[in-house]
């Protein structure tokens, strides 16, 4: 069943006369519970993508449905509430509320979420039950970046997205990193999208997009993906 | 190149360089407009004296001085100039409730004039020279023809001239009058010449009247009959009674003038120095006054300005540190990117001196201008613009201290390497609060936990913030808390000091059985005021009979005091001088005679430094007295006229006068308030952009995680809440505490009570939750402009 449906979406900035499209006309589905990565060099358009789905940003043109809604065309507050209800997101650099501890960081998110699932849990099963009460200051970044994804999780989204969730990590904190996403998005059967410029995080995908240029290159299904710990860097 | 980056940089801190220039201004302006304001009062009403040769001394006797004495007078040692003088309050003829102070100086070298229109001084002149002012509320010009009241006759010539005199600059009846209303009092002058017939007029009607009441035919009572009963001389000895007053120009100190004129004169006259006539004591009170509140509130502003420039630069300097590090990647050397960045401060304290400067020229003008409040009050010919000449070491330190700021928020970047200056700055690490400790914290929402972390976080900036509400709450307490004063003042005043309708002033030589009978035939309570010496000081004694309660005494407490006939009444401003239950000793100008009585009380005095006593204490300790007024529930109009009676004054009339001194009140407070205001306004904008600016990006954390812009919009709000709330408890009391000092150190004017009123209270606590509550709006909006996606590029 597709979770996500992306119709003639062109996304375009305008600089001055200038204007730049950083997606052009693109169209896609992905399938509910798939493990997706968006591929692409710096600049093709992956991350914009990424934060059309996430109702970051609305498209200039075209449509984007989740779920059976179309989100382009969503006010303000929808958008909040779309984000808070179906999508949950995990950052290059974290985006941890610095003055929050490892707790509240996580705990947060019952403030907005209805089916938030139990903070200490999900700590608990980054590994990180011993920090609760550290400030994200004190964790070290493979640490920060588990709470990050606790966080993304306890919302209960239908949706994880993720930018370069490895991009500030080394490869062993990486690959710890990205074997815990998989796992806990796949215990909860969670959709994964991945945006990413590493290729080798590539080959443990259901599903590969390739970006340039602001169009889709390919969509691919890869039927056995690799393991996480099978994977180099 | 730099300059055109420093123009660009100031462009893209546009929030921050405006409110730090506006701070500066209106610290600057407020700190030099209530500087110039007692400045210029000392300056211009300094040249206005000198101009008409205001009198250095007044010396009093009840039965006057005579030619002989005032040559001895003029012969003392240290004694450049001296005049017999007349100031005398007199009705105009045919005017209801108008009166003039008539003067008159026999030499026209001391006490004089200036001339705004007409006629020159001429001793052989018959007209009178008129106040300017009087002359254009009620309508008189030049030629015009003036009838004044005078002990029963009249006097009476053409206005030849309209004026100004230093005598009358602050041109009221007496002391119980706060401001001058020229619609029923101004001031005159004649000369000796014009007096001297004016005397010998009264003689030939005394004389004629009482040869008509021996019942000699009126055919036959003239001039030359007249003549006949009474001589030149006679008539000099009458104007030597007139003549009440030697005014001189002299610098010798108070206490050798008053052993010389002891010993040229062989009697104690009454001495008083320029510092106790009303006007020069009201002036510098005022002057005074302005030093005062130019030494608290206006300070307040420029410290506030200055620590908010710490706060901002040190900001400014750290969101500058990349390209601080890039400059020095480039190969610019420290001096040059300090140069530079120090510019800015120099920058933002030139141009806030300058605008500061023009902006207390303004205050200034507002208050010291023909048309401004004090227009109202003094009389004077020229109103310039002083500024005290410590205020430009002020100015220059000022600039110089934000260049400073500047210099070392920069320095504190520039340390290290061009590495070190190129990596981001790294905020400090989060450590638990004491708070953290208590059980209550975990049941806390995340928004409380997390605006309380960032306060403690940004300990400066908070700080900050909360002495801009404490000072914008003292500015208004301050402000509003004057006026209750000054309302609860006036009505204590009207209601409970003055319980009369009516107060009838009497001559200076009235004779006091006359005196008491009239007292008694009107039916009112009355007092003596006359000079004493108290321990080396002028006082008033304040002999009172009220057994009619039209006239009250009140104490410290502001209750009503049933006056006892055991001892003296102190008021608070001689309260160090004794103890309850001590005595003093006194003794009355123009006399040896000295006496001693027990204190038994302190009172509240609304003018004069004063000692009350009873009339029944008074003759029992022997002291001579005559009432010099009469307070009575009777209009003026039921209070026949009589020989006795000076002039008459309505109380309506009288409080109507404090009428403008409380618009005067009224335009410092609305200047406070509107200060406060902005000051509350600048300061919360500048410091709540900088917190937004500093969590922009966990803002952005929030919104992409789903939060509402209004949950955030609440979340910054809240925090200035917080801070105005603690700003509040504090900046109530401190309000108070401020209002309390200002009032102890104008005790030496007024002896005010403070009062606070309710509305205050609700006004100043509203109108500082309104401009938090606008403030936390302002910035809450900008909230939902936030670019979540650049907000969370980037290095954390």
């Amino acid at each position: 069943m597709a979770i996500v449906q992306f119709e003639n979406v062109t996304k375009a900035y305008t600089s001055g006369d200038h204007e730049l499209k950083a997606l052009n006309d693109v169209s896609f589905t992905l399938e509910e519970g798939k493990f997706v990565v968006i591929l692409g060099p710096s600049g093709a358009g992956k991350s914009t993508l990424l934060n059309l789905l996430g109702g970051l940003d609305s498209p200039s043109e075209g449509t984007i449905t989740v779920n059976g809604r179309d989100i382009s065309t969503l006010s303000d507050n929808e958008l909040a509430d779309y984000r808070a209800a179906t999508v949950g997101f995990v950052f290059q650099f974290y985006n941890l509320i610095p003055t929050l501890t490892v707790y509240e960081n996580v705990e947060l998110v019952s403030e907005i979420s209805k089916a938030s699932l139990d903070a200490k849990q999900m700590i608990a099963e980054v590994g990180l039950s011993d920090h609760l009460h550290n400030f994200p200051s004190e964790l070290s970044g493979g640490e920060q970046q588990r709470i990050s994804i606790a966080r993304a999780l306890a919302k209960n989204p239908r949706i994880l997205l993720c930018d370069e969730p490895t991009g500030a990590l080394d490869s062993e904190t990486g690959v710890m990193v990205l074997k815990l996403l998989l796992s806990m998005a796949r215990n909860y059967g969670k959709t994964i999208v991945i945006v990413t410029h590493n290729q080798s995080i590539a080959r443990m995908a259901d599903v590969v997009i390739r970006v340039k240029n602001g169009k889709i290159r390919s969509i691919e299904e890869q039927a056995e993906p690799m393991r996480a710990d099978e994977v180099e860097w | 190149m730099l300059i055109r980056k420093l123009f660009r940089t100031a462009w893209s801190y546009k929030a921050q360089f405006i409110s730090m220039i506006i701070m500066i201004t209106l610290g600057m302006g407020i700190f030099l407009g209530f500087n110039m304001e007692w400045r210029t009062i000392e300056v211009d009403t300094g040249s206005f004296f000198d101009h008409t040769n205001y009198a250095d001394y007044r010396l009093y006797a009840e039965k006057g001085f005579t030619a002989d004495d005032l040559q001895r007078i003029a012969a003392i040692d240290g004694v450049r100039q001296a005049t017999r003088y007349l100031s005398v309050n007199l009705d105009i003829k045919g005017e209801k409730n108008k009166a003039l102070a008539l003067d008159v100086s026999e030499d026209f070298n001391v006490s004089t004039f200036l001339v705004t229109d007409g006629a020159a001084y001429d001793e052989n002149s018959d007209g009178f020279w008129l106040s300017d002012k009087f002359a254009a509320a009620n309508g008189y010009a030049l030629g015009d023809t003036l009838t004044l009241e005078f002990q029963g006759t009249e006097i009476s010539g053409e206005i030849v001239g309209l004026i100004k005199s230093g005598e009358h600059m602050i041109c009221v009846a007496d002391k119980n009058q706060l401001m001058p209303d020229y619609h029923s009092f101004g001031y005159a002058y004649m000369t000796p010449k014009k007096l001297r017939s004016a005397v010998e007029s009264k003689m030939k009607k005394t004389v004629a009247d009482e040869l008509e009441k021996s019942g000699v035919p009126e055919e036959f009572i003239d001039d030359s009959l007249s003549k006949l009963l009474f001589t030149e001389k006679d008539i000099t000895q009458a104007l030597d009674q007139v003549y009440a007053q030697i005014n001189l120009l002299s610098d010798v100190d108070k206490e050798t003038l008053e052993d010389k004129v002891k010993e040229a004169l062989g009697r104690t006259i009454m001495v008083t120095p320029k510092d106790d006539h009303i006007v020069y004591q009201e002036a510098m009170g005022e002057a005074e006054e302005g030093k005062t509140m130019g030494s608290v509130l206006p300070v307040l502003f420029l410290l506030i300005a200055i620590l908010t420039m710490v706060t901002t630069m040190h900001r400014i300097a750290t969101k500058e540190k990349l390209q601080i590090g890039t400059l020095k990647a480039l190969g610019f050397k420290n001096r040059r990117i300090l140069r530079h960045y120090t510019s800015y401060g120099l920058f933002i304290g030139l141009i806030g001196t300058g605008l500061g400067t023009l902006l207390g020229l303004g205050v200034c003008k507002l208050v010291m201008s023909e048309n401004g409040m004090m227009g109202t009050y003094f009389d004077m010919p020229d109103w310039s613009a002083a500024v005290p000449p410590f205020c430009y070491p002020v100015m220059l330190v000022t600039v110089l201290l934000l260049t400073l700021i500047s210099f070392l928020s920069v320095r504190q970047q520039l340390k290290g390497t061009a590495a070190d200056a190129l990596r981001p700055y790294a905020p400090k690490r989060m450590r638990k609060m004491l708070l953290e400790r208590f059980p209550f914290w975990d049941k806390l929402k995340f928004g409380t936990k997390w605006n309380l972390r960032d306060l403690s976080r940004h300990k400066s900036r908070s700080a900050m913030t909360l002495f801009g509400i404490v000072g914008c709450m003292i500015l208004m307490v301050g402000g509003l808390g004057m006026r209750d004063t000054m309302a609860g003042f006036l009505d204590l005043l009207d209601h409970d000091i003055s319980n009369y309708a009516t107060k009838v002033n009497l001559v200076d030589n009235a004779d006091k059985k006359d005196a008491l009978s009239l007292a008694d035939e009107i039916g009112g309570d009355w007092e003596s005021l006359s000079g004493i010496s108290l321990d080396g000081d002028t006082v008033t004694l304040d002999i009172v009979h009220n057994p009619r309660d039209q006239l009250n005494v009140i104490d410290e407490e502001n209750r009503r005091i049933t006056l006892s006939d055991d001892g003296v009444y102190l008021c608070l401003r001689l309260k160090d001088k004794a103890e309850i239950g001590d005595t003093i000793t006194f003794s009355p100008y123009g006399s040896s005679d000295t006496y001693t009585a027990k204190v038994i009380g302190y009172n509240r005095s609304i003018m004069t430094e004063s000692v009350t006593m009873t009339d029944v204490l008074a003759d029992q300790l022997g002291v001579e007295y005559v009432p010099s007024a009469i307070y009575t529930d009777k209009s003026a109009d039921e209070v026949r006229s009589s020989e006795l009676i000076a002039g008459k004054q309505d109380k309506a009339q009288l409080m109507e006068t404090f009428n403008s001194f409380v618009q005067i009140m009224d335009s410092m407070v609305v200047i406070l308030v509107v200060a406060a205001v902005i000051l509350g306004i600048v300061v919360l904008y500048n410091l709540g952009i900088m917190s937004y600016v500093e969590r922009s990006r966990e803002l952005a954390t929030l919104k992409v995680l789903g939060f509402r812009n209004r949950s955030i919009g609440r979340l910054l709000i809240s925090q200035n809440i917080w801070l105005t709330v603690i700003g509040v408890i504090i900046g109530l009391p401190a309000g108070v505490g401020v209002l309390q000092w200002l009032i102890t150190a104008l005790a030496g004017e007024y002896e005010m009570k403070l009062m606070l009123g309710t509305l205050t209270y609700s006004v100043s606590v509203l109108l500082t939750f309104g401009v938090s509550l606008l403030v936390g709006l302002m910035v809450a909006r900008k909230n939902k402009k936030i670019n979540m996606v650049e907000a969370l590029k980037g290095l954390e």
